[in-house]
C-alpha cells in the first residue's frame, strides 16, 4: 500500500468534495441511508416560561443535537415562514410536507413556581400524518440542557440508533500551572472537575461501565496510574514503580492494558482488575506504548518504535500475532479503534504536520480528517462511531474539537485555558 | 651559684625600685584619658573555599539553581547522547564522583512535537540514556533516579528549531547531598 499516494489522492478528493459540497442538501451516510428531514417549530410556552431563558436554551440544544446527529437534517427555520404558523391542535401536515419535512416535532414547555420545567414533545410522521411517539421530561430548570439531550436521545432510539447526546467526554484542562481532569457533556457544556491535585493529572480514559476514570498523575513524583470512581468519589493507586500511563479498559472484560516502564523500558502490560494479576505483553528494547482495545476485546492496537520510528501495530490480546499497520511515514501514534471495529483513527506526522487519519481495516484505505490547521492530537470516537473528538492548537492554545467520521462539520467545543487529551465515553451497555 | 643568683635578684629589685621612685613624681593627677580602641580590622583575605567547602555550604536549592550539573540536549526523536554533549556529561560525572553522597534525579523532556503518550516514553528513554552514561563513567547506579515529563514542561516557548532543541533535554536535579 502506498500510503502517501493514497493520502494525496484522498486529500484531492476531499478538497473537491468541500468545494462542491457547500450546496448539497442530502448527504448519504456510510450505511447509504439518507438523513431524515426534521422540522421543529418553536415550542408552546406557558406564560412563566415565555420570560425565561430556559425555553430558548432547551430549544437550541435540542436543535443542535439533532443537527449534529448525521441521522437527521433540520429543515431551515426560514422555510417555516412560507406556510401558516404551526398550531399543535390542528396540524396541517400538507404544509409541512411542502417544505420537505418528513418528521415534525411539537414541543411544549411549562415552568412551575419552584423553578422546575416540564417538557413534553410529540413526534409526527408528516407523510402518513400520524403520531409516532411522545415523551415528557421534568426537572430542575438548570438541567434544561440535559432534558434536551435526553429528548434528542429518544429521537435516536426511535430511529434504531444508540443514545449519543447524554454521553460525556473526559479531558484535561489546564489553567496556569494546574492541570486537572474534568468531565463534560459531548457538546462542551457543563464541565465538572474530578481531580484536585496540585501535580499534573493527565491521559484520562473510561472504564467499560463508564463509572470509573483511569488516569496518570505525577502526585507521587513519578507518573503513576490511578482509578477514580465517579459515584463513590474514591481514588485508587493501580501501579507501582516506573512510569505508568495510557491505560485502556477492555470493552468486554474487567481488564486493562497500559504502558509501564517498571522493568526499565516502556512496555505494554495487561492487568486483571479483579485479581490484580499482571501480564507483560511486549518484549523488546524499543518503545511500546498507547495500547487500545478492539471493540470485541480480542485485539490491541498500539504504537511501537521497534522498526526505528513510531508505527501502529496490532497484536492479539495475549501479546502474540503482532502485525504492523502503518507502513510509510515516520511518526504514527494514538491509535483509536472505532466502535464498529472497522476503522483505526491515529495521529501521523507528515512533513512536520500532525494530522488525524482514519485507516479502514477492511479496505486498507486511509483518509485524512484534519487539514492544515495546527497540530491535531488524541482522536477518540463517539459511541456511535459517526464522530470524533480531538485536541488541536489551531486557534493558538490547545482546545477540543468535534469532527464527523468523514472530516465534515468541525466544531470547537471548549474555550479558555488549555484543554486536551479527550476521551469520549463508550456506548452504555 | 646560689649566692650569684641571690645577688642578681637583689640587684634587679634595687633597680626596679629606683626606676619607680624616679618616675612617680612625674605622673600628673589629671583625669584619665580614655582612648577609644577599635577592634583592628582584620586584613586577612576571604579564604578561597575549596569545592568541598562550597558544596557543604550551599543548600540543595542553591546547588540546583547554580546548575552545578549542566543539562544536555538531544536530536529530534532520538535518545542517544550527542558527541558534543559527552564533555558535559563527563563534567557532570566528575562533579558527582567528587561527592558520592549526592543523589540525582535525571528528568527527561521532549519538544512539543509528537504525541503525549509517545513523548512520555521518549523522555524516559532520554533520562535513561543519560543515567546509563553517568553509570558508565563510574557513578553508583543506586544514586541516580529518572523521571519523564514528556512534553509537559517545556523550558522555553517557541516554534522554531532553536526552541525545540532547548526543550529536548535531560536535566539533572540534585535531590540529596
Amino acid at each position: 500500500m502506498n500510503m502517501r499516494r493514497t493520502v494525496l489522492l484522498l486529500s484531492v478528493f476531499l478538497l473537491g468534495c468541500l468545494l462542491r459540497g457547500q450546496e448539497e442538501i442530502t448527504i448519504r451516510i456510510k450505511e447509504g441511508m439518507p438523513m431524515v428531514p426534521v422540522a421543529m417549530p418553536a415550542f408552546q410556552l406557558d406564560p412563566a416560561a415565555q420570560k425565561d431563558d430556559a425555553a430558548a436554551t432547551l430549544y437550541e440544544t435540542l436543535w443542535k443535537d439533532l443537527e449534529f446527529s448525521r441521522i437527521f437534517k433540520m429543515v431551515p427555520r426560514e422555510h417555516y415562514s412560507y406556510i401558516p404558523a404551526f398550531n399543535p391542535g390542528a396540524i396541517r401536515f400538507k404544509d409541512w410536507a411542502s417544505i420537505q419535512a418528513n418528521i415534525l416535532i411539537s414541543g411544549q414547555l411549562e415552568l412551575s413556581a419552584d423553578d422546575r420545567v416540564i417538557f413534553s414533545f410529540k413526534v409526527y410522521e408528516v407523510g402518513s400524518e400520524r403520531f409516532i411517539f411522545g415523551r415528557n421530561f421534568g426537572g430542575k430548570k438548570d438541567l434544561v440542557r440535559l432534558i434536551a439531550h435526553r429528548a434528542a436521545d429518544e429521537m435516536l432510539k426511535h430511529f434504531g440508533e444508540k443514545p449519543l447526546f447524554t454521553s460525556k467526554i473526559v479531558y484535561v484542562s489546564e489553567a496556569g500551572n494546574d492541570r486537572d481532569i474534568y468531565i463534560m457533556d459531548y457538546d462542551g457544556h457543563r464541565p465538572t472537575r474530578i481531580t484536585f491535585s496540585s501535580a499534573m493529572d493527565m491521559l484520562p480514559s473510561w472504564s467499560a461501565d463508564n463509572e470509573k476514570i483511569l488516569y496518570t498523575s505525577y502526585r507521587n513524583l513519578s507518573p503513576e496510574l490511578f482509578m477514580f470512581n465517579i459515584y463513590s468519589g474514591k481514588t485508587e493507586l493501580l501501579s507501582s514503580g516506573g512510569s505508568n500511563y495510557a491505560a485502556d479498559w477492555s470493552p468486554t472484560a474487567d481488564r486493562i492494558v497500559f504502558t509501564s516502564s517498571k522493568h526499565g523500558n516502556a512496555e505494554i502490560y495487561l492487568k486483571d482488575m479483579k485479581t490484580g494479576q499482571e501480564k507483560r505483553l511486549t518484549f523488546n528494547p524499543a518503545i511500546d506504548t498507547s495500547p487500545c482495545w478492539s471493540p470485541n476485546g480480542r485485539e490491541i492496537a498500539f504504537t511501537s518504535q521497534r522498526g526505528g520510528t513510531p508505527q501502529i501495530y496490532i497484536m492479539d490480546a495475549e501479546g502474540s500475532n503482532v502485525r504492523r499497520i502503518t507502513m510509510e511515514g515516520s511518526y504514527h501514534d494514538s491509535p483509536a479503534w472505532s466502535p464498529d471495529g472497522m476503522r483505526l483513527a491515529f495521529v501521523s506526522r507528515i512533513e512536520n504536520r500532525f494530522d488525524i487519519y482514519v485507516y479502514n481495516l477492511k479496505s486498507n484505505e486511509i483518509s485524512k480528517l484534519t487539514e492544515n490547521a495546527g497540530r491535531n492530537e488524541n482522536p477518540s470516537w463517539s459511541p456511535d462511531g459517526r464522530h470524533l473528538v480531538f485536541s488541536s492548537n489551531r486557534s493558538g492554545r490547545y482546545q477540543l474539537y468535534l469532527v464527523d467520521y468523514d472530516g465534515r462539520n468541525v466544531r470547537q467545543i471548549t474555550a479558555g485555558g488549555e484543554n486536551k487529551m479527550p476521551k469520549w465515553q463508550r456506548a452504555p451497555k | 651559684m646560689k649566692k650569684l643568683m641571690l645577688a642578681v635578684v637583689v640587684l634587679s629589685l634595687i633597680l626596679m625600685f629606683a626606676a619607680c621612685a624616679k618616675k612617680a613624681p612625674q605622673v600628673a593627677p589629671v583625669a584619665p584619658v580614655v582612648e577609644k580602641v577599635d577592634e583592628p580590622v582584620a586584613q586577612v583575605e576571604k579564604p578561597v573555599l575549596s569545592e568541598e567547602e562550597l558544596f557543604q555550604q550551599r543548600s540543595l536549592e542553591e546547588l540546583n539553581k547554580d546548575q552545578v550539573l549542566k543539562k544536555i540536549n538531544f536530536d529530534f526523536d532520538m535518545y542517544t547522547i550527542r558527541e558534543d554533549m559527552k564533555p558535559v556529561m563527563q563534567a557532570n560525572a566528575n562533579w558527582l564522583l567528587k561527592f558520592p553522597s549526592v543523589e540525582v534525579l535525571v528528568e527527561g523532556h521532549c519538544d512539543e512535537r509528537g504525541t503525549i503518550e509517545y513523548n512520555i516514553a521518549l523522555g524516559e528513554k532520554r533520562a535513561e540514556a543519560a543515567k546509563n552514561y553517568l553509570v558508565s563513567l563510574g557513578l553508583n547506579t543506586a544514586k541516580v533516579k529518572i523521571i519523564s515529563y514528556g512534553k509537559s514542561k517545556p523550558l522555553v516557548q517557541g516554534v522554531d528549531e532553536a526552541t525545540y532543541f532547548q526543550n529536548r533535554r535531560a536535566e539533572f536535579v540534585i535531590t540529596k547531598k
